[in-house]
């Protein structure tokens, strides 16, 4: 088995004395997909903070490449794709500036038309030198995506990739993550429900009370506790 | 370099699209430059140059810390900075092109108030104002080298906006002791040496302010 590309071991986070995270482990290795379904607040976009390296965990270790996240090398950043809540995109810069911009700032060769062929990518080709101000939640979301991928990372981390999507949207996206995943990307993805991450081949983890369990072991407790609750209120 | 370049045009580009700072600075500007100069209302010679002098270095001052502060939270909008940080760019050459871009709103905010000075100081456009830039320039070099790297601590903070001068401003004590010295030399025309020993003291701090900022940035840039 090749070492995984991304690794939480052990990984706890608190905001003062509220944890959000405990002792959670994950991995992910070269050419696979791993998918965190959670609730609201479960913590989800804690945890691919924390594997972006953009928070300092509380305890145990986030690692990329096998190296902390926190301290990557910008070699290794190179070779990082954050698709955030945020979009990270300039408003008053164009689509084209700004995926030409962070095609620059990653070593990208030909970074104009980089960015040209990317925004014809996500089918944003036509806006091309429109205002991000003027854009629509969705298609933000395409073009922080061509920002994620346009420097065809080995590592990708996806918060709700397919938030605000339109259906051809979220098709557009399911297509790139899976040419991802067919490069060699180690892919991790949150959302709120298994759905169509499922259907790409991810491998689906709960997080709940701060922890990660596989989905069928989610099921599973929450199956058990449906009895218990019965009981309770018969 | 490249990186470099490309977060300093990025940013020269925003704002000659937002065209928010220039003019804000510039009208900042203005307002001190007219308010002091009724305040004080100076006659000519020695005291009116002095007077000139704070004033223009009050100016400086503020626009210093809006110029630093847009720099700086321009990267706040839809979380913009976390790319950066995720980025292959080195902290440094983040600093280097935050610091490039105060100083250069600062210029040209300071430009503005040098035109502005001698007119409502009744001045005249002539060798003294000329010894004036390089003096003018160190201060901004070394003000916006100061201002971007508190800028970036208090960006974060709840009351940023009010944390960034009470921090800047008494660091910078010395240095605006020593521009305002050398831009009042400069203006009354007095001997050379003088006006030197005051610019080698701008020299120093700008060696210390940017050098400090250069190392200290990265530590302030990360996230919690």
């Amino acid at each position: 088995m090749t070492a995984p590309l991304i690794e939480a071991r052990a990984l706890c986070k608190s905001f003062g004395p509220t944890p959000v995270l405990r002792d959670v482990n994950l991995s992910v290795e070269a050419g696979r997909a791993a998918a965190v379904i959670g609730a609201n607040g479960a913590g989800k976009s804690t945890l691919i903070r924390l594997l972006a390296g953009l928070s300092a965990p509380s305890l145990g270790a986030a690692l990329l490449f096998g190296e902390p996240a926190r301290s990557l090398r910008p070699e290794l950043r190179r070779r990082v794709g954050l698709l955030s809540h945020q979009s990270m995109l300039y408003p008053n810069l164009t689509a084209r500036e700004n995926l030409e911009f962070y095609a620059t700032l990653y070593g990208v060769q030909d970074a104009r038309a980089v960015a040209i062929e990317w925004l014809e990518r996500v089918a944003l080709g036509a806006a091309a030198e429109a205002r991000v101000r003027g854009f629509s939640r969705g298609m933000e979301q395409r073009l922080a995506l061509a920002r994620a991928m346009l420097a065809r990372p080995d590592v990708l981390m996806l918060d709700e990739p397919f938030a605000a999507l339109d259906a051809d949207g979220a098709a557009l996206a399911a297509a790139l993550v899976r040419e991802a995943m067919d490069r060699g990307c180690a892919v991790l993805a949150s959302a709120h429900s298994a759905g169509a991450l499922a259907e790409l081949g991810f491998a689906v983890f709960a997080l709940g009370r701060g922890t990660v369990m596989s989905a069928e072991a989610a099921a599973a407790r929450r199956s058990a506790a449906r009895p218990a609750l019965a009981r309770q209120l018969s | 370099m490249t990186s470099f370049v490309a977060v300093l045009r990025k940013d020269l580009l925003l704002e000659v699209r937002g065209g928010q700072s220039v003019v804000a600075l510039g009208a900042l500007s203005l307002l001190v430059l007219v308010v002091l100069v009724f305040a004080f209302n100076p006659g000519g010679g020695e005291q009116g140059a002095e007077a000139a002098a704070g004033a223009l270095w009050v100016a400086l001052v503020f626009s210093g810390m809006l110029g630093a502060t847009r720099a700086v939270s321009a990267e706040n909008e839809n979380g913009c900075i976390r790319a950066l940080l995720m980025s292959p760019l080195d902290r440094a050459a983040l600093y280097a092109a935050k610091l490039a871009a105060a100083f250069i709103f600062m210029a040209v905010a300071e430009a503005a108030s040098i035109i502005l000075m001698v007119l409502f100081f009744n001045l005249e456009f002539d060798a003294r104002v000329l010894r004036l830039v390089p003096a003018v320039l160190l201060g901004a070099l070394g003000f916006a080298a100061l201002a971007t790297l508190l800028a970036g601590i208090s960006s974060r903070l709840r009351g940023g906006d009010l944390v960034l001068p009470l921090l800047a401003v008494p660091m910078f004590v010395p240095a605006l002791i020593a521009g305002v010295k050398a831009s009042a030399s400069a203006l009354s025309g007095a001997a050379v040496g003088e006006f030197a020993v005051w610019l080698k003291v701008l020299v120093a701090f700008d060696v210390m302010f940017v050098a400090a900022g250069y190392l200290l940035f990265e530590y302030v840039a990360e996230e919690e």
